[in-house]
């Protein structure tokens, strides 16, 4: 008796967290209307906002000049780049110096830190902005030429105090982790983080988020403690009412790669998910004025967490089903949980082809295959994450495990090495 | 640029460029208030009236007209052992049907049942019917109106469906078909939502799964509906809507061998029912005949439903046909093409030419008949009154229209009002189970103890025997469990010997030739009482042993 009530809790407790999680996941596709709403609006041609491009780059002079054309080549009239550099890293500065001799809009701050993260480079460059609105970018980004406008014009039409840009993960057909690990940014980008800025709490992207210089500076720029800092921007900033507006255009997005190896998502994961802790023990969060809103934020914060703990705990949960004696009801229950992984499987598998039908890019059906397949092995991966996660904030070990990249998303004549490290502990 | 969403059959990229929202919430109050216009005073007011209307002809003297029928008495039997914590039915549950259906109809009586166990006898618990009809009614009137029909059609829709004779006589029993009927309608209903709200679409694939756990015939209606949701929702989300309904219908609908998987009962074997042998019986049932071959069973269930209307069945029908001659250039045919294409495939199961068809097989085609009548009814009139109308034409001609119309109009109700009203008059008026009532009050009444009485007894008058005291199952037996299920005929090891009465009512008296222990106690009975006369009569018959005295 105390088993069946004990596993049909736990069996309803983890149908409903996977119930909104889906839901939330598929919050763009709720109506066409939703789904038009989430795009950028065409500019009208006034440009009336100037903008501060940050770009940190550390050991990646093989992609930042590429990054900087692109930049340039964008239609707006009124931007600066601001690259900033670490003072050991010669290699990188010459490609910035290069750079900003060339144009003058372009300019080099030196990030003198001992121990350097992305948060302090960027709080280094901060007090050298002139534009009215701060722009991050990475890099290795991919920017549309366009995308200033189109900001320009979010900013000046909806009044916004930030303007989140999508970022998409584009190398699907690299690996199979590469294909569930650019699906999660299509269903983060394209539908979730609408959600959050429609509910009025929004973790920030890393890049192509554009944030007013004064606003920015009110809130004493990034956490440089923090290694979500750009989660922890977005939470504090709608946590004191922001106002923050979302829009992603497939044509118009940040292009971006998958990490190179297995063992760089691990890492990477595992800062965002201690980055995620972190900002959840901060609890600024708190200041949210409606108690469904601080609902959303712990939700939101302990995914990761929870997203380990479910992956493990559904097969567990129909083996008891399955092989101990419980009445059949009970038995039913425990089959929930699975009915929305299942759904969510089956919207996975659309969302897929709806990402290839987005940016033209073809899926086969062997990719298909491997997003169900790979599905399970990405959860362990995932739960993987979430637990060196927790354990590295156990031991105080907060530093950054910086991802590689070798710009799979760029054609090989462009970029040929990889010599971004991550940063030694 | 797109400023507005196009059109559901626009051809362009639709929508690409829709403004970045303005408010957070622009997502969320911009279908509410489409919603809002749509069920619009008048709207509400139409749809009222007329439930009131059809709520007094179908409930007035709902329990005793039409004829007590066994599959009522079934179904409401395992309600009961539902509510009764005897499991699925009180004799072993062997997969005939999903047991969705009678769940439901456990939950609809589980408070006047709480409240006075007697009142769950099938005449008193047919009222429970009365809300499945007003809620399947609204529920035409909605749909029809999202299907873009104008407001008297929809109002016309579903007075055709609660209104006809015939479904008034059909939709006042006790019948599992009601039921999917009313979940048929919303999966359309919500399929056809004009906010093309995802969750309304998978919403609709559980309504559509619920339907065919409630009765299995409703798979063939699936189709429709799946192109209903096709036509109203956008292509931008469409692929989500349509494969998120399909994935929740399948899933639900998955339950069902789940169930019977984790009972152990998936697969035939020695010693136990199963679904895969249920399903074979249903599968297997000898076929009664092709429809229109006279003097076939089908025929003679074609004549039934025809006795009672004609207007619905042949008027639907011709509706149907209409529609579909008309699809190139009449809007409505295209608004309707799930009721109709629901038409066309059920009219064509029912004309398989070996297949069984049961009575109740018309009641899930009664909702769809009616609206592609009223569809059709409107595309008429649109046709008469507004087609190649310009704005020279004269006033005589106008008024040409109008009169032609008023001319239709007036000839159509000259012919359907009288026939409607004779067999609306006899549903509200005649006593038909009154032969029921007085065995039912006999055998409480004269019966010594009850307790230690064995009683064979049709399934229809099964409750009121357990409500007067005898043992469910082995006093109070459902007569061809008798023959038919081991565990019954166990318990009466000299046959008819062991039993004390047959009540041998319409239905026992027909299948007892199939039924050897059953035609043996008819055989051994003497009549002690006799209710009504001629083919309708129920008798009391008491059973005599051999030397001439009772057990």
């Amino acid at each position: 008796m105390l088993t069946s009530v004990f596993i049909a809790a736990v069996s309803l407790a983890l149908f409903w967290m996977a119930a909104f999680t889906l839901w939330w996941q598929m919050h763009a596709w709720r109506t066409p209307e939703v789904l038009a709403s989430t795009r950028f609006s065409r500019p009208d041609g006034g440009e009336h906002v100037s903008f501060s491009l940050l770009l940190p780059a550390r050991h990646e002079q093989a992609v930042l000049d590429h990054t900087i054309q692109r930049l340039l080549e964008s239609t707006h009239t009124d931007f600066e780049i601001i690259v900033i550099v670490g003072h050991d890293d010669p290699e990188t500065t010459e490609v910035a110096n290069k750079a900003a001799g060339r144009d003058p809009r372009v300019r080099v701050v030196v990030d003198t830190h001992e121990k350097k993260n992305k948060p302090k480079a960027m709080n280094t460059a901060l007090p050298h902005c002139r534009g009215d609105v701060v722009g991050v970018f990475d890099a290795e980004d991919q920017v549309h030429p366009e995308l200033l406008a189109h900001v320009d014009h979010a900013f000046r039409t909806t009044g916004a105090d930030v303007v989140q840009g999508g970022v998409q993960l584009i190398n699907f057909h690299s690996s199979w982790y590469s294909l569930r690990n650019c699906l999660e940014y299509f269903f983060w980008f394209r539908s979730r983080l609408h959600l959050h800025a429609q509910k009025g709490f929004i973790p920030l992207g890393g890049n192509t988020v554009f944030v007013r210089t004064d606003v920015l500076r009110e809130a004493d720029g990034w956490d440089p403690n923090c290694l979500a800092e750009d989660c922890d921007l977005g939470v504090r900033l709608s946590s004191v009412g922001k106002k923050v507006v979302v829009a992603y255009d497939s044509d118009m997005v940040t292009k971006e790669e998958t990490p190179g190896s297995l063992m760089s998502l691990l890492k990477q994961r595992t800062r965002w998910n201690q980055g995620f802790l972190q900002v959840y023990r901060k609890k600024d969060w708190k200041q949210l004025p409606t108690f469904g809103q601080r609902l959303l934020a712990r939700y939101t914060l302990m995914t990761p967490f929870m997203q380990a703990f479910t992956g493990l705990i559904i097969p567990l949960n129909i083996a008891i089903a399955v092989f101990l004696d419980v009445p059949v009801s009970v038995a039913f229950i425990t089959f929930l949980p699975a009915v929305t992984a299942l759904v969510t499987f089956v919207f996975e598998v659309v969302g897929l082809h709806d990402f290839g039908k987005q940016y033209g890019l073809r899926v086969r059906f062997v990719h298909y295959l491997k997003l169900i397949v790979g599905g399970p092995f990405y959860q362990v991966l995932l739960a993987g994450a979430a637990v060196r996660a927790v354990w590295r904030e156990q031991r105080g070990r907060n530093d950054w495990e910086l991802t590689t990249h070798v710009g799979a998303h760029l054609t090989s004549a462009e970029v040929t090495r990889d010599l971004r490290e991550d940063v030694p502990a | 640029m797109t400023s507005t969403l196009p059109a559901v059959t626009t051809p362009q990229v639709p929508a690409q460029r829709q403004a970045v929202p303005e408010t957070r919430s622009i997502g969320r109050t911009d279908p509410s208030n489409r919603l809002r216009r749509r069920s619009s005073r008048p709207d509400l007011i139409l749809c009222g009236v007329l439930l009131v209307a059809i709520l007094v002809v179908q409930g007035w003297n709902i329990a005793d007209y039409p004829t007590l029928s066994d599959d009522e008495g079934t179904y409401l039997a395992q309600a009961w052992a539902v509510q009764e914590g005897r499991g699925l039915a009180h004799y072993t549950y062997w997969y005939d049907h999903p047991p969705l259906g009678w769940i439901q109809i456990a939950l609809l009586t589980w408070i006047p049942a709480a409240l006075s166990p007697e009142s769950m006898t099938v005449g008193t618990m047919r009222a429970a019917m009365l809300v499945v009809s007003a809620v399947s009614a609204v529920l035409v009137y909605v749909l029809g109106r999202r299907l873009s029909l104008p407001r008297w059609a929809a109002g016309l829709g579903m007075v055709l469906f609660g209104l006809s004779p015939l479904s008034v006589v059909l939709q006042r029993e006790i019948f599992l078909d009601n039921l999917a009927v009313m979940w048929t309608l919303l999966a359309f209903a919500l399929a056809a939502s004009p906010s093309r709200h995802l969750w309304h679409h998978f919403g609709a694939g559980i309504a559509a799964a619920t339907a065919v756990l409630t009765k299995e015939t409703m798979l063939f209606v699936l189709p429709a509906v799946l192109v209903t949701m096709w036509r109203h929702s956008h292509r931008d989300t469409r692929k989500f809507a349509l494969t998120g309904a399909v994935t929740a219908c399948v899933l639900i609908g998955l339950a069902y061998p789940l169930f019977a998987l984790l009972k152990g009962e998936l697969f035939s074997g020695s010693g136990h029912v199963s679904l895969w042998d249920g399903i074979k019986y249903q599968m297997t049932r000898p076929g009664s005949g092709f429809i229109l071959d006279q003097g076939s069973g089908s025929h003679g269930v074609l004549h039934s439903w025809l006795y009672y209307d004609r207007v619905l069945i042949l008027g639907g029908l011709a509706g149907g046909l209409l529609l579909l001659v008309t699809w190139r250039w009449s809007v409505t045919a295209r608004a309707l093409a799930g009721p109709s294409f629901a038409v066309v495939i059920l009219a064509l199961v029912a004309m398989r030419p070996s297949g069984y068809l049961p009575a109740m097989y018309v009641i899930q085609a009664l909702p769809f008949l009616a609206l592609v009548l009223a569809g059709g009814t409107a595309s008429v009139a649109h046709a008469v009154l507004r087609r190649r109308r310009s704005e020279a034409e004269t006033r005589y001609v106008t008024g040409g229209r109008y009169a032609l119309a008023a001319v239709l109009a007036i000839a159509a109700g000259a012919y359907v009002v009288p026939r409607w009203y004779d067999g609306d008059r006899t549903a509200v008026t005649a006593d038909a189970n009154a032969p029921y009532q007085a065995a039912s009050k006999w055998l409480s009444t004269e019966v010594a103890d009850p307790e230690d009485t064995r009683v064979l007894v049709d399934d229809a008058l099964w409750l009121d025997l357990v409500h007067a005291g005898y043992e469910p199952g082995r006093g109070a037996i459902w007569f061809y469990k008798a023959d038919l299920d081991p565990a019954v005929t166990k318990t009466m090891p000299r046959g008819w010997k062991d039993l004390d009465y047959v009540v041998a009512s319409p239905t026992v008296r027909r299948d007892a030739v199939e039924l050897p222990n059953v035609k043996a106690a008819m055989e051994h009975s003497t009549p002690v009482a006799v209710f009504g006369s001629g083919e309708d009569r129920v008798e009391i018959r008491q059973i005599q042993t051999a030397s001439g005295g009772v057990r």
